[in-house]
């Protein structure tokens, strides 16, 4: 499972006063990079919140982990989703813009996840240091 | 003049000038609200709609206005569908409220370019719409 992203240039957000609001829908845009086996469940739309994505990701995982049979992800300006079902230790995935479904192990989405986080956590503090002690961006990607 | 232009234009003269809404300055943008029972939307949330959902805008992936839809009847759609649409919650500790309605006629396109008839709205616990689109 290859989940990754790419975020777009961003000269204009004050992220010493970026809000959770912000961070769900306006700002730290970019693209979704997520491969499963030979499926593409990539987004290169441009406008994707990451910091949204990782903060829902994780908990559709902790959903998954706690037993919940099914967890969708809504993007957020559009009706397209993507769909997590878990299948005893397995996750299947499906999305509403791709064509099938892939099985992964649930313990490798969550290990990916978690990457995803750390590395998006890691480019906005190094990238927009007070992106690092805004509390929103702790609360949505973790303490450091 | 294309579309955007004249939606910016709407954005920074025509809602000021709407007779049924009232305007109030705050926090440094102008908020819009047509009763105080409806929900508001803020000049940049609807630059926002604009940018992502308007019929000339190039975003991908994004549902679109159909040409011809005005600020004056996006805010009655966004209004109607907050009104009579069906709420949820938003996902996954998303702050806010999601609605829908289906207007029984086609408002838009989806994201794969088929007719779109729903709206859906996303409102702030501000009661503020954060997005509005057609799917």
């Amino acid at each position: 499972m290859h989940l990754d992203y790419r975020l777009n240039e961003d000269r204009e957000t004050d992220w010493s006063s970026v809000t959770e609001e912000d961070l769900r829908y306006r700002v730290a845009l970019g693209n979704l990079i997520f491969h499963i086996g030979d499926k593409d469940f990539s987004a290169d739309w441009g406008w994707i919140p990451l910091v949204d994505l990782a903060a829902s990701f994780a908990e559709i995982v902790r959903k998954l982990e706690g037993g919940s049979p099914s967890e969708t992800f809504e993007f957020t300006e559009s009706d397209a989703w993507v769909r997590f079902q878990r299948k005893g230790d397995k996750v299947s995935v499906s999305t509403s813009y791709g064509e099938g479904a892939a099985e992964i192990a649930l313990h490798s989405v969550a290990a990916a996840v978690k990457s995803f986080r750390e590395r998006l956590r890691s480019e906005l503090d190094r990238k927009h240091p007070q992106a690092a002690h805004n509390p929103a961006v702790r609360e949505l990607l973790g303490a450091a | 003049m294309n579309l955007r232009l004249i939606a910016a234009l709407f954005l920074a003269f025509g809602l000021l000038l709407t007779v049924d809404s009232s305007v109030a300055q705050s926090a440094g943008y102008g908020q819009v609200q047509t009763s105080s029972d409806q929900v508001i939307l803020t000049h940049s949330r609807l630059q926002h709609i604009i940018d992502r959902h308007w019929a000339d805008s190039t975003a991908t992936g994004a549902g679109k206005f159909q040409a011809g839809i005005t600020v004056d009847s996006l805010r009655d759609m966004i209004n109607e569908a907050v009104r009579d649409g069906r709420a949820r919650h938003n996902t996954h500790g998303r702050p806010g409220t999601i609605y829908e309605y289906d207007f029984q006629r086609q408002i838009g396109t989806t994201i794969d370019g088929g007719p779109a008839t729903r709206l859906r709205v996303v409102v702030s616990n501000r009661n503020e719409v954060i997005t509005a689109f057609p799917f």
